[in-house]
């Protein structure tokens, strides 16, 4: 065996005769990489033209070309490792020549010969004869028959010698195995009907398309170019990071540290603060010293749980006092205080408060009724008419002042301006306008002080907020009391020449048409004075002047003189001609008219167009008239009350009274009914009066005495509900609310007709005629 | 500025002199009692429960109706009215015995 294998060798070496290229072998040490490239580039420049052919040829002892040819050309630019890999081929060409032809197909799929050999295992030798001799890029597919590696000579020299050996032996079976079909391209065609919509688009495209072929290779429009892409080879390739550095952090935040205030750098803690009235300012001011506290606090320690009140310790001692006074004058708890003052009251007043409103009383459940009270109640429950005491409105500031006189506000019904005031010649001392709630009976809305005793007050309709206040010393003041402060009045008529020299007894703001136009209501206000003037005031250059509008003349002593048949200018000159005008009412519809009451009893109707004389004179009073009013349901009709104790009722184109009713005190006021036409209510010092002409002339239905030593003074109906607001002469206004008076539901001006023709037929009779 | 003062103080005055009214609390906006005329323990109670009371009644008027806001809160129990007067920056307390 041994000296066959050697003979074989031998044989394999002689065999074998190598035949140089032209160009030199001087390639021995080839093992580094250098001088393989260096062949490597030796034989690129050599290569560099068209194909070369193989310049070596094997030839064995026959002479048979046995030179092995190189079915794979690596890139002479590649790495040196890639020339290992044609070793490898050829090597493993050598193994199978049957596989040769199978193996062609490897340069297309260089990507799986790639990855399988990496390991050389050629000698340097051989390396060395392949570079020199075989590396021939583009003569690859074509040429491969042709070209082989001089490894393959000599391998397949050893197989040829093999097989001439094997052949003399035997029949040798070769198999011959296809390999699997490698699908490079497969684009299956589109099939569409010929009944298809576009079917006639397609079969143009595949005729041009036809044409296109059948031209195509005479066409010097089309060159055939082959293409082939080229995959990289993929290598792994391992990275690795910088460890992230990963850091815990954490903080507690509380509201403090979140807030921001808008204004950080004038926000300054100083008491100066205080003037701001903005609420938010004020809380901006008191947030920044307490930011900066709680900080200092949480950079010392560390504050885990900050509940309120470690906060509040913190910063309360400091800041409670500023925040008290700043919240304390701001506006919004001053509104707080008020509503918060009519909730306690309205609990306080609950019931009388409903009985006003004509509400239905509500029973508290938890509250324990006594059977006491049970049965008191039910025993008061009667069917006479009755007053009954409400409320009443008093105040430590209004005790001892006399209440002189008292109006409803115009635009808001539960607002009274109540004056208060000594109004006898001997005191003039100070006086005093309440504005006093309905909602609030324990102390006024406004308080005014005056300078004098008040005597009159009058809400204005036009501007609802203006109150008129006439005084004991003749001067008229118009107040604001919309406004919070009290101290000046709006107008004051001080320093008007024109003013009344005497106390003012009346003032009443009254709305006048303008003549020319006939539709603008202008209001002025109108005076009567104890200097027997009635004035209109304006307003001019910041106080009021006035235009006297009718001077009351004395009238007794004139018709004394004619009835004496003397000469009308007397020797009386002395006193003044004029009398005092203690009272005036307008004509609820007609406001050019208007009546006037005087010291001397007589009732003068006026007009505001003729200040000379006067349209009637009504003769029945023998003491000043007190108070003058006209029936607001009938518009003929009006009351008037007097000194002398009796109350007249007069038609106005009647010179005599159509009824009388007597007193037993002088009667200081009387009043109409706003929603009852035949009640009416007088109240004179003693005691107050409702009479209800339905059903008797002679007496009140109702007589409320007053409370001993007090007298009353003043009196007004409310408006919207069946209230009587009484003053007296203490300061306290009363309000009693009028029940069980039988009053007939038909219509108002018709119920007086009826029993004015009913009372006295005599004179009505007269006056119908 | 001071009339404002002296017109709050005599008005709150006032209050607490009506029939039936058991005491007064002013808190700040936060929950701190400024001025009261009950004593601490009580105080600090109601103002702590009636803080978050009336925050809630505001959130859950203004949830109805997010243009709306609360004016006023009234609480009548058995034996007293609790009446607060909530602001932004105050609430105002007073309770009241009605029934007396």
């Amino acid at each position: 065996m041994s000296t066959s294998v050697a003979k074989e060798g031998k044989k394999m070496r002689c065999a074998v005769m190598l035949k140089p290229s032209k160009r030199g072998s001087n390639l021995l040490a080839l093992t580094s990489r250098r001088s393989f490239t260096f062949s490597g580039s030796k034989i690129l420049d050599r290569m560099a033209g068209p194909t070369p052919r193989q310049a070596v040829r094997v030839f064995d002892e026959e002479n048979n070309d046995v030179t092995p040819q190189p079915f794979y050309r690596a890139d002479l630019r590649a790495e040196p490792g890639s020339r290992f890999l044609v070793d490898e081929l050829s090597a493993g060409s050598t193994s199978d020549q049957t596989t040769f032809t199978g193996s062609f197909t490897m340069p297309f799929s260089r990507s799986v010969l790639d990855s399988s050999r990496i390991s050389s295992q050629s000698t340097t030798e051989s390396v060395n004869e392949e570079m020199e001799e075989t590396f021939c890029r583009r003569d690859f597919p074509f040429n491969l028959p042709e070209s082989l590696l001089p490894d393959e000579k000599r391998k397949k020299g050893s197989v040829k010698e093999q097989m001439t050996q094997a052949l003399l032996k035997g029949i040798k079976d070769i198999l011959i195995t296809e390999t699997d079909t490698i699908s490079l391209l497969d684009i299956p065609p589109t099939l569409v009907s010929v009944n298809a919509d576009d079917a006639d688009v397609i079969i143009e495209i595949n005729k041009q398309y036809s044409e296109v072929c059948r031209n195509r290779r005479n066409n010097e429009k089309y060159v055939d170019r082959a293409v082939q892409t080229l995959n990289g080879a993929t290598k792994n390739k391992q990275i690795q990071n910088n460890l992230m550095l990963m850091v815990d952090t954490a903080t507690i935040v509380s509201a403090f540290e979140m807030y921001a205030p808008p204004e950080q750098e004038v926000m300054v803690y100083s008491p100066e603060m205080k003037q701001t009235n903005d609420a938010e300012t004020i809380v901006d001011s008191r947030r920044s010293p307490e930011r900066s506290l709680s900080l200092t606090c949480s950079a010392s320690t560390v504050i885990s749980t900050c509940s309120l009140k470690d906060v509040e310790t913190v910063g309360s001692s400091l800041n409670t006092q500023v925040d008290s006074e700043r919240i304390m004058t701001s506006d919004k708890f001053q509104f707080s205080l008020l509503l918060m003052e009519r909730t306690v009251l309205r609990n306080n007043f609950q019931s009388q408060l409903a009985a006003y409103r004509k509400l239905p009383l509500l029973q508290d459940p938890d509250r324990l009724v006594k059977p006491k009270e049970k049965e008191q109640s039910e025993a008061e429950t009667s069917c006479s008419p009755a007053l009954q005491c409400l409320w009443v409105f008093s105040c430590e500031l209004s005790r001892g002042c006399r209440v002189s006189s008292m109006a409803w506000n115009k635009k808001n019904p539960d607002l009274l301006a109540v004056g208060y005031g000594e109004t006898d010649y001997r005191n003039h001392g100070p006086g005093l306008v309440c504005c006093w709630s309905i909602k609030n009976p324990m102390w006024p809305e406004r308080i005014i002080n005056c300078d004098s005793a008040v005597t009159t007050v009058d809400f204005s309709s036009n501007s609802p907020g203006q109150l008129a206040v006439g005084m004991c010393d003749g001067s008229i003041a118009i107040h604001n009391v919309q406004s919070t402060d009290n101290k000046s009045p709006f107008i004051s008529s001080r320093e008007c020449a024109k003013r009344h020299l005497g106390p003012v007894w009346q003032l009443r703001w009254n709305q006048q048409e303008l003549s020319f136009t006939g539709e603008e209501k202008v209001e002025s206000l109108y005076s009567v004075g104890a200097d027997g003037r009635i004035c209109k005031w304006f307003v001019i250059n910041g106080g009021l002047d006035c235009t006297d509008l009718m001077k009351l003349k004395k009238m007794n002593n004139t018709l004394r003189k004619t009835e004496q048949n003397k000469p009308e200018k007397t020797a009386e000159c002395v006193l003044s001609v004029l009398t005092p005008g203690l009272c005036f009412d307008f004509h609820p519809s007609d406001s050019n008219i208007y009546l006037t009451g005087t010291w001397e009893g007589n009732i003068h109707k006026c007009s505001c167009s003729n200040g000379h004389q006067f349209l009637e004179t009504y003769r029945k009073h023998f003491c000043p008239v007190n108070c003058i009013t006209w029936c607001p349901l009938h518009p003929d009709v009006f009351l008037s009350c007097s000194s002398d104790s009796t109350i007249q009722l007069w038609k106005q184109d009647c010179i005599n009274p159509l009824l009388s009713f007597t007193s037993n005190q002088p009667v200081g006021e009387v009043r109409w009914s706003p929603k009852h036409a035949t009640v009416f209510s007088a109240v004179n010092e003693g005691q107050l009066e409702i009479w209800d002409l339905n059903s008797s002339f002679l007496d009140p239905v109702i007589v409320q005495p007053a409370a001993p030593g007090l007298k009353m003074t003043s009196l007004l109906f409310a408006s919207l509900t069946d209230c009587v607001v009484v003053g007296d002469s203490d300061g306290q206004v009363t309000v009693y609310q009028l029940q069980n008076l039988h009053v007939g539901e038909s219509s108002q001006g018709d119920v007086i007709q009826d029993l004015l023709r009913s009372a006295s037929p005599k004179e009505l009779q007269q006056t119908l005629m | 500025m001071l009339t404002e003062l002296a017109h709050a103080e005599e008005t709150l005055k006032r209050i607490e002199g009506h029939k039936g009214v058991i005491g007064t609390i002013i808190v700040n906006s936060e929950g701190l009692p400024i001025r009261t005329t009950l004593d601490n323990s009580t105080t600090s109670l109601y103002a702590r429960l009636l803080c978050s009371f009336t925050t809630l009644a505001r959130s859950t008027v203004r949830d109805v109706d997010p243009q709306n806001d609360l004016t006023f809160v009234r609480i009548r129990s058995k034996k007293q009215e609790i009446l607060v007067a909530p602001e932004n920056n105050y609430l105002l307390i007073v309770i009241q015995n009605p029934s007396e």
